[in-house]
């Protein structure tokens, strides 16, 4: 089973709701009480806790602050539901040992909330390989006054052990360097796309060679009353059926090629 | 054995009911079948990419447009648009602008782009639009986006639209993993992808005692969509269930608190 991540955007506050019960009546026939683990990454170990049980058919919020007071640093915080706690301290990712949907996956709420306003998605994480990357296209940059716009890169990976890799942003026309930041693994890098000198029409193009995320879009009114928060799809989605991940690579070699210039 | 009974029973689920049919003929354009809202109090934009132009560069040599279908919330046409896609560029498309006097506030639409390039048809895949919609609400100053949902119809040559969402022989139930909230209006818009009529039932379960809170029934027309209002109240925190014989019934939940909305699917 996967790990739901608590957010953290600019003014906000991060909250994972975790079900649990089976997002469908046929895939899992019977759901038994789960263990609910907090995992983080630090000084080059994962480490977990134990945060409490949750009964067949319950719900449980978990907020960024109910966390804090087990985890003493900026680390992304990966709730998890499983058949048992989790090691303390372990080299690897630990895997999740629980019952699978794919029709949906078994998700939870992801959320974020101002003192005014939330926003959320149904969401999951897994890990990716480090040999990943990232090309996607983001034409969620909202303009009116006063919002404020970012991206924001969920990555976990198996390895606990800090690395970077460099990500940059491009208007997909004239394939111009707009800007360029570091995405940090198993973290939720926050990159602002305000400022980068894009107008209405451009087409972002958000392309890291070195590692894969989660890219989602983040826009906020300045004083927190409005959110909107999405994530974009990998470039495989742009087709159906076939080999798609082939057609993912297709647009891939492309559009690295074409900003490698 | 047990392990082997298992599969069989997962077998039995599956067999001969996909969550998305394939078109018999490579080449065709696929798209969800997006929710539009167009009221005084809603406004509904899709952001159109030139899919084309993602695999193959700007050629300009080929005329690429895509044909918007818009359906009223029984799933008969009520018009089609044509535009044309301008490579490599962000095309922010109004629907209000169509949908003036259409005499619904809700429907849903497809986009269907002109063009597959060889390189798709070859890997047997078929180029579909699931992109990216959002929703601005009571004039706010911040529209909520939310992305494609199912790979929903096709459009044939000959301008045949097939659905493409699978059936399932027995009823189905999609369990939304989202708690509703009391002070919360939660309107939860449902399609049926399906070529054939629906009967669709939305059920709030209290996840207090697990007894049923509020139960709505409807038949959707192929392509149609209906939307379910539902508030909670205060000593009742409630989950959502979608029954059904659509294989995957997966929801658009528009979540208004304060006149703020957020949307977000299943």
């Amino acid at each position: 089973m996967s790990y739901y991540p608590i957010l953290k955007a600019p003014g906000c506050e991060g909250w994972v709701t975790l079900c649990n019960f089976s997002p469908n009546n046929w895939e899992i026939r019977d759901v038994s009480s789960k263990f609910i683990n907090v995992t983080w990454a630090e000084g080059g170990k994962w480490r977990s806790e134990y945060l409490g049980m949750l009964a067949p058919d319950e719900m449980r919020t978990i907020t960024i602050e109910e966390v804090s007071g087990v985890i003493h640093s900026n680390a992304l915080p990966l709730l998890s539901l499983g058949a048992a706690s989790l090691p303390t301290s372990s080299e690897s990712l630990p895997q999740i040992v629980s019952p699978q949907t794919h029709v949906p996956n078994w998700r939870a709420t992801l959320g974020l909330s101002s003192a005014q306003s939330s926003t959320c998605y149904q969401g999951e994480i897994d890990p990716f390989p480090p040999s990943g990357s990232l090309l996607t296209f983001g034409p969620f940059i909202q303009f009116n006054e006063g919002v404020e716009n970012y991206l924001i890169l969920l990555n976990i990976e198996k390895s606990p052990i800090v690395r970077s890799s460099q990500v940059e942003i491009l208007d997909a026309d004239q394939v111009v360097l707009r800007g360029r930041a570091e995405v940090v693994n198993n973290d939720a890098t926050i990159i602002s796309l305000d400022n980068l000198g894009f107008g209405q029409n451009d087409l972002p193009v958000i392309v890291c060679r070195g590692m894969s995320a989660i890219p989602l879009y983040f826009s906020k009114t300045s004083d927190g009353s409005f959110l909107s928060l999405e994530h974009t799809h990998p470039p495989a989605s742009y087709v159906i059926h076939g080999k798609r991940w082939e057609a993912q690579k297709v647009i891939k070699n492309l559009w690295f090629a074409r900003t490698a210039q | 054995m047990l392990l082997y009974m298992e599969r069989i029973r997962k077998k039995l689920w599956n067999i001969m009911q996909p969550l998305t049919h394939k078109p018999k003929v490579l080449g065709v354009p696929v798209s969800d079948l997006f929710i539009w809202r167009n009221s005084k109090d809603w406004k509904t934009f899709f952001e159109l990419t030139d899919i084309g132009g993602l695999f193959v560069g700007c050629d300009d040599s080929v005329s690429r447009f895509v044909k918007f279908l818009v359906f009223d919330n029984d799933g008969t046409l009520l018009l089609e648009k044509q535009i044309s896609l301008t490579c490599n560029k962000r095309q922010q498309i109004d629907l209000s602008k169509f949908l003036c006097n259409v005499g619904c506030e809700f429907g849903t639409f497809s986009v269907f782009h002109s063009y597959t390039h060889q390189v798709v048809s070859d890997l047997g895949s078929y180029v579909s639009d699931r992109g990216y919609i959002s929703y601005c609400y009571v004039g706010a100053p911040l529209c909520a986006y939310v992305h494609g949902n199912h790979d929903a119809i096709a459009q044939l040559s000959n301008g045949e639209l097939l659905p493409l969402g699978g059936i399932s022989i027995r009823t189905r139930e999609y369990r939304l993993q989202h708690a509703l909230l009391s002070a919360t209006l939660y309107e939860t818009g449902i399609v049926n992808h399906s070529a054939k009529k629906q009967h669709i039932l939305c059920r709030v379960i209290s996840t207090s005692n697990g007894e049923v809170i509020k139960e709505w029934k409807v038949r959707l027309g192929s392509r149609g969509c209906h939307i379910f209002p539902c508030e909670v109240n205060q000593s009742q925190a409630g989950r959502m269930v979608i029954i059904s014989h659509l294989v995957m019934a997966r929801p658009l939940i528009f979540k208004i608190k304060n006149n703020k909305l957020d949307v977000f699917h299943g």
